[in-house]
C-alpha cells in the first residue's frame, strides 16, 4: 500500500523522504503483544437496532468468555464497539477501526446496503472482515463471488426457501398465498424465492395479493384489511422486527389467522415479543439460525440463554449466534494458522486458516464455506402455546442445514432451484 | 487582513495534509470537501437571499445517482463526466422543483423542499430495478482528468489523486461563489433577503432572483452530492433522507451562515467532531442534539459569529 | 363487498385518528406560535414508550385489565408536561428568532429525544402483549371490527371536539385566537404571553404524547416511530393547511383513508400518493384546504 501512494507524492513533487517519515505503518511484529484489538460494528438505531444490540451481546459473552480462558494465543481480546448506521458512514467508520484502532479483524455488518458498501472496501484494506448477517448479494445475485478478505453472512432467501420447503410439508392444500414483505431487497427476495420454492415442490398456488409497506411501518390495519379482501389461504411474511409482532397482533384483532395458514419466516428475531394472548397456534415460525429452546441443544446454548435472560431478562434471538461464530471462528483460526507456536499469525493467515473452517457455536456447528459464505442450521416449527413462556414456542422443531437451502457458490437462485429434484 | 492570512494558512494545510496527516483523518477530508461545496451552494439561499431548504439532500442524491447511473448503465468512468453530468441533472431536476419552492418563503418554503426531497427518497426506494432501491448502485472508482488510476490500492487513490481532485473542485467551487455574491446579482440577493419590498421596487424580479440563487445551489449541491460517491464507493437513499438535509442546515448554522466561509468551517468541525463523539460515547445523537440547541440559543452566528464577536473588524464578512 | 369497504374505512379511519392527533398538536403551536415543530413526532414516540410502561405497572399491580385504557390515557397526557421543559427550557429563548432557528430548535430535540428514548427503554421494540385484544370485536355490517379501534376512533374525535369547543367557547380560546391573530394586540391588552406560549405549547405536546399513548395497544413502540411519523403528520398538515384545527381533521381523513384505499387497490402507490397529492396542493393551494384561518 505504501509503495504506490509514495510514487503518487513522488509524482506531485514533494519529497520521498517527507512521505517515508509517516508513522502509519508501523511494523506488524510491534504489535504482537499488549490485547488483540477486535473491530465491532452494531447498528444501534432504527429498525435494526435490536438485532444490532443482540449481535452485540453476543459478542461480549464471547469476549468475557474468551478473556477468563486466557484469551486468542495468550493475548486477551479488547472490542472496539462503533455504530452501523448508513452507508456512508458506515464506510468511514471501518475505515477507522482499520487506520485508527489498528483492530486485527472487523466482525460485525448487517444491513444489506451497508455490506454492499462494506465488501470492497474490506478488499482494499486488507484486513478480514466477518460480516453478523449482511451479504453482498444485489438481490439474490452475488457481486463478489471470490473474495480474498471479506466473509459473509448467509444469503439472505435462506429462510424464506426453508420456510417454502416446509410450507410444502405442512400446509399441503394450500391453493392461494398472499404476502406482506418489507418493501425492500430482503422482502423482494423473500418473497420471490419463497414462490419459486413452492412451485418447484409442485404446489400448485396462485399469488393472489403482493403487499410491501415501508419498513418501519407500525400500522398494519390497512394491509389486514387488503388482506381480508383477497382472501388467501395462507399468508406468507418475511418481517423481523417489531413489525412482526404488531402485525400479529392486528391481524389477531380481526382473526386473521382463523381463515388462513400463516408463514412468519423470520418473526423468530422478536420471538419473545410474540406473546400468546395473540399469536396463534398452527404458525409457521422462523428463527433463523438459532432457537434458544432446542432440545437438543448444547450446554453452551444452555448455558448462554441462562445467562442472557439473567443478564437483560430477555430470551436471546438469532443474531447473538451469528456474532458469536463470527468471533469464535476468528479466534479458532487465528489459533490454527499459529499452528501450535504463540507467535501471532499474519492477516493473510487467519484468512487462510478460516476457508472451511468448523467451529461449535451456540446453535451448534458452524462454518466458513470455501468462497466466503457462512454454513449453519436454520430453525423453523409450528407455534405452540405448551411451553412456560408467556410467548409461543415451536413443536415440532425443523433444522434445515443451509447444504440444503442455500444455493451452492457460483450458481444463480432460481437456476438452482429449478434444478432440484422434487 | 487576519481573515485572508486565516485562509492561506487553512489552504496550505489542506494541501500538504498528505504528506503528515494519518490516512484515516485524511480520508474524512473528503465528505468534508464535497459536504463544503453542497453547503457553499446551500449558503447562498440561506445566508444570502434568505430562504432555509430543508430538502437539498435531494440534490446530493441527485448528483450521487447521476454518476452511479451512469457508471452502471452507460459503463462510463470519468470523474468529470459524472460531475458535469451531475450538474445538468441537478439543474434538470431543479428548474420546475425551484419554479414551485420559490414562489414561498419562510416556513412554506422549507415544507415544499421537504416534500420534494421525500417525494425523491421514496421514488428510489421504491423503483429499485432502476435505482437499486436500499441496496442503492455501486459507485465504481473514477478516472481522474483520464487517468484511470485503477491499479492503485482504493486507499491510496483517495487520500492521493482523489484528495487534490477534490480539493481542486472546492477550490473552483469557492471562487465561483465568490464572485457570485461580490457580483451585482448577489447584492440582488441580499437586498432580497433584508427587504423584498424594497428589492421589487428597485426593480429586481425577486422570483426570478429566488429562482437563479436556487438554482445555482441545487447544482452546488448535486456536484458535492457527486464528489461524496467514489469515497463510499455505493450510493443509497438515505442520502436523500430529510435527517440528511437538516444535518446540511445543522453544518451551516454550525459553521455561521452569516460569514462567506462559516459554512465550509461548519462542515469541516462537523465531520471530525461527530467522528470523535461517536467513537467515544453510544449516544452521539443527544450530544449533537445539545450541541445544535446551544449554537442555535446562544450563538446564532455559529463559529464564525463567535470570532466575529471576539475580534469584530478583522473576519471577512461575505 | 360492504364488509370489504367497511374494513378499508375503519381502518383507514383508525391510522387517521392517530395522525389527527400528532398533527393537532402542530397545527395549535404552528396557529399560535408559528413554530412548526419537527419534534411532535418524537413527542408522539415518547407517549407510546410512556404508555407501555404505565400498563405494565398497571397490570403488575394488579389493576383490572378491562380499564387499562384510564392509566394509559393518564400517563399520556402527564407525560406531555415534557412540553414545559422544552418550552421553558429552550424555545422561549428563540421567539423573536427568525423561524428557521426555531425549526432547528425542534430538530435538535428530535435528535435529542431519539437517544433518550434509547437510553430509557432500550432498543427492544415494546408492547402492551395482549390487551389490545381485551375488549374483543364487534360486527360492522359483516366486518369483525377490534373495539379497540373503535375506542380510540371514539377517543380522538371527543378530543376533536373539545378541542373546537376550547377554542371557539372559552375565554382561553379567545385568547389563543387572539395570540395567533395578533400577538401584539393581544399583549396590548394585558394578555401574559409567556402562560399562552407554555400553556399552549404542553397542549401540542399532550395531544401528541396521548397519540402516541392510545395508539400503543394496538402496535408496538420503536425508537424511530417519531420520525418516520412527521413525515404523515407533516402531509396532513399542508394538505389541510398549516395552523388550522378543521385543516388537521380533514386532511388526517383524507390521509388516512386515501392510504387505506390505495393499499388495498393499487398497493405500489402507498405513500408515494400522499406526496403527490401534498406536493399539488402545495402547488395548487399552498396554504392548505383550510389554511389562513388562524387556529
Amino acid at each position: 500500500m505504501q509503495t504506490s501512494r509514495r510514487q503518487f507524492l513522488k509524482l506531485t513533487g514533494a519529497g520521498a523522504a517527507a512521505a517515508a517519515a509517516r508513522l502509519e505503518a508501523a511494523p506488524a511484529f510491534a504489535q504482537a503483544a499488549g490485547p488483540v484489538k477486535i473491530g465491532v460494528l452494531a447498528i444501534r438505531a432504527g429498525i435494526a437496532a435490536p438485532v444490532g444490540t443482540a449481535g452485540l451481546r453476543g459478542t461480549e459473552w464471547w469476549a468475557d468468555r474468551v478473556n477468563k480462558a486466557g484469551g486468542i494465543l495468550g493475548r486477551p481480546v479488547q472490542l472496539v464497539v462503533e455504530e452501523e448506521s448508513n452507508p456512508k458512514d458506515t464506510v468511514e467508520r471501518y475505515r477507522k477501526l482499520i487506520l485508527q484502532d489498528k483492530v486485527e479483524v472487523v466482525l460485525g455488518g448487517i444491513s444489506t446496503g451497508v455490506t454492499l458498501a462494506l465488501g470492497p472496501v474490506a478488499e482494499d484494506l486488507g484486513t478480514p472482515w466477518l460480516s453478523w448477517d449482511g451479504t453482498t448479494q444485489k438481490g439474490v445475485e452475488e457481486t463478489m463471488p471470490n473474495p480474498k478478505w471479506a466473509f459473509k453472512s448467509v444469503d439472505n432467501e435462506v429462510e424464506a426457501i426453508a420456510a417454502g420447503i416446509l410450507t410444502a410439508k405442512y400446509f399441503k392444500g394450500v391453493k392461494t398465498v398472499a404476502g406482506i414483505n418489507n418493501d425492500y431487497s430482503y422482502g423482494h427476495d423473500c418473497w420471490q424465492s419463497y414462490l419459486a420454492v413452492l412451485k418447484k415442490l409442485g404446489m400448485d398456488v396462485k399469488p393472489v395479493l403482493d403487499l410491501f409497506p415501508k419498513l418501519g411501518v407500525t400500522d398494519f390495519t390497512s394491509h389486514i384489511a387488503a388482506i381480508q379482501k383477497a382472501k388467501p389461504d395462507l399468508l406468507m411474511t418475511s418481517f423481523w422486527s417489531g413489525d412482526a409482532t404488531i402485525l400479529m397482533k392486528q391481524a389477531a384483532a380481526v382473526g386473521l389467522f382463523k381463515t388462513m395458514k400463516g408463514v412468519f419466516t423470520t418473526a423468530g428475531g422478536v420471538h419473545d415479543s410474540l406473546k400468546k394472548e395473540f399469536t396463534p397456534e398452527g404458525l409457521l415460525l422462523g428463527y433463523n439460525s438459532m432457537y434458544f429452546d432446542d432440545p437438543k441443544g448444547s450446554a453452551l446454548l444452555k448455558q448462554f440463554v441462562r445467562e442472557h435472560k439473567a443478564r437483560y431478562n430477555e430470551y436471546p434471538p438469532y443474531e447473538c449466534d451469528h456474532a458469536y461464530f463470527c468471533a469464535e471462528s476468528y479466534k479458532a483460526a487465528a489459533e490454527k494458522a499459529a499452528g501450535g507456536s504463540r507467535q501471532w499469525p499474519a492477516k493473510a493467515q487467519v484468512v487462510k486458516a478460516l476457508e472451511g473452517i468448523e467451529v461449535e457455536s451456540l446453535s451448534g456447528k458452524r462454518s466458513w464455506r470455501e468462497d466466503h459464505v457462512q454454513m449453519c442450521n436454520f430453525f423453523q416449527g409450528i407455534t405452540t402455546h405448551k411451553n412456560g413462556y408467556d410467548f409461543v414456542t415451536v413443536s415440532p422443531l425443523e433444522v434445515i442445514s443451509t447444504k440444503q437451502a442455500m444455493k451452492p457458490a457460483g450458481t444463480k437462485l432460481f437456476d438452482w432451484i429449478n434444478g432440484w429434484k422434487a | 487582513m487576519t481573515g485572508g492570512l486565516v485562509l492561506i494558512l487553512a489552504l496550505l494545510a489542506i494541501v500538504v495534509a498528505p504528506w503528515v496527516a494519518p490516512t484515516y483523518y485524511l480520508l474524512l477530508m473528503l465528505p468534508f470537501m464535497a459536504y463544503a461545496v453542497v453547503l457553499l451552494g446551500l449558503n447562498l439561499l440561506f445566508g444570502y437571499t434568505g430562504l432555509v431548504s430543508f430538502g437539498h439532500a435531494l440534490f446530493i442524491g441527485i448528483g450521487a445517482y447521476t454518476g452511479a447511473f451512469l457508471a452502471a448503465h452507460l459503463t462510463v468512468r470519468s470523474m468529470e463526466v459524472f460531475l458535469v453530468a451531475a450538474a445538468i441533472a441537478g439543474a434538470l431536476v431543479a428548474a420546475p422543483v425551484a419554479a414551485l419552492c420559490v414562489r414561498y418563503v419562510k416556513i412554506y418554503f422549507g415544507m415544499l423542499t421537504l416534500a420534494f426531497g421525500m417525494v425523491f427518497y421514496t421514488f428510489v426506494l421504491k423503483f429499485y430495478r432502476l435505482t437499486g432501491g436500499d441496496e442503492g448502485l455501486p459507485f465504481p472508482r473514477p478516472a481522474l482528468l483520464g487517468f484511470p488510476l485503477d491499479a492503485m490500492p482504493k486507499t491510496d487513490y483517495l487520500v492521493g489523486p482523489y484528495y487534490y481532485y477534490s480539493l481542486a473542485v472546492l477550490a473552483v467551487a469557492t471562487l465561483g461563489m465568490w464572485r457570485v455574491v461580490r457580483s451585482p446579482f448577489g447584492l440582488c440577493l441580499k437586498t432580497i433577503r433584508d427587504n423584498p419590498a424594497k428589492a421589487e421596487t428597485l426593480g429586481i424580479g425577486v422570483t426570478r432572483y429566488r429562482w437563479y440563487a436556487f438554482m445555482i445551489s441545487a447544482v452546488y449541491a448535486s456536484v458535492g452530492g457527486a464528489l461524496l460517491g467514489p469515497p463510499t464507493g455505493n450510493v443509497d437513499p438515505t442520502l436523500a433522507y430529510w435527517t440528511h438535509s437538516g444535518n446540511l442546515v445543522f453544518m451551516t448554522l454550525l459553521g455561521g451562515f452569516s460569514s462567506f466561509f462559516g459554512p465550509v468551517l461548519g462542515a469541516f468541525v462537523f465531520i471530525y467532531l461527530q467522528n470523535w463523539v461517536m467513537s467515544v460515547v453510544p449516544y452521539w445523537r443527544l450530544i449533537f442534539g445539545a450541541i445544535l440547541a446551544v449554537i442555535v440559543i446562544f450563538a446564532p452566528g455559529g463559529l464564525m459569529g463567535l470570532f466575529a464577536r471576539a475580534r469584530p473588524a478583522e473576519v471577512a464578512r461575505g | 363487498m360492504t364488509q370489504h369497504v367497511v374494513n378499508v374505512l375503519l381502518s383507514g379511519i383508525f391510522h387517521a385518528s392517530i395522525l389527527f392527533l400528532v398533527a393537532a398538536g402542530l397545527q395549535v403551536v404552528f396557529g399560535v406560535q408559528k413554530i412548526f415543530n419537527l419534534a411532535c413526532g418524537s413527542f408522539y414516540a415518547l407517549g407510546a414508550y410512556v404508555g407501555v410502561s404505565a400498563v405494565g405497572w398497571y397490570t403488575g399491580a394488579g389493576g383490572p385489565a378491562a380499564l387499562f385504557v384510564l392509566p394509559l390515557a393518564l400517563a399520556g397526557l402527564a407525560v406531555g408536561a415534557v412540553g414545559v421543559v422544552v418550552e421553558r427550557g429552550l424555545l422561549r429563548f428563540v421567539y423573536d428568532r427568525d423561524e428557521t432557528f426555531q425549526l432547528l430548535l425542534t430538530f435538535a430535540v428530535v435528535l435529542m429525544m431519539e437517544d433518550a428514548i434509547r437510553m430509557t427503554w432500550g432498543t427492544s421494540p415494546r408492547s402492551t402483549a395482549g390487551l389490545y385484544l381485551t375488549y374483543g370485536q364487534v360486527p360492522i355490517l359483516g366486518a369483525a371490527v377490534p373495539v379497540y379501534n373503535l375506542i380510540v376512533i371514539g377517543a380522538s374525535l371527543a378530543i376533536a371536539l373539545l378541542i373546537g369547543w376550547l377554542l371557539t367557547r372559552t375565554a382561553f380560546g379567545r385568547i389563543i385566537r387572539a395570540s395567533a391573530d395578533n400577538r401584539e394586540m393581544a399583549e396590548a391588552l394585558g394578555v401574559d404571553m409567556r402562560r399562552v406560549y407554555a400553556t399552549v405549547f404542553t397542549l401540542g405536546t399532550a395531544l401528541g404524547t396521548l397519540g402516541g399513548a392510545l395508539v400503543i395497544p394496538a402496535t408496538a413502540a420503536m425508537s424511530e416511530m417519531g420520525i418516520e411519523l412527521i413525515v404523515e403528520a407533516f402531509a396532513v398538515v399542508v394538505i389541510g393547511g398549516l395552523g388550522s384545527m378543521r385543516g388537521a381533521f380533514v386532511g388526517a381523513l383524507i390521509v388516512g383513508v386515501l392510504r387505506s384505499i390505495a393499499i388495498s387497490v393499487y398497493p405500489e402507490l402507498e405513500m408515494l400518493l400522499i406526496y403527490l397529492i401534498v406536493i399539488a396542493v402545495l402547488v395548487l393551494r399552498p396554504r392548505g384546504l383550510f389554511g389562513g384561518a388562524a387556529a
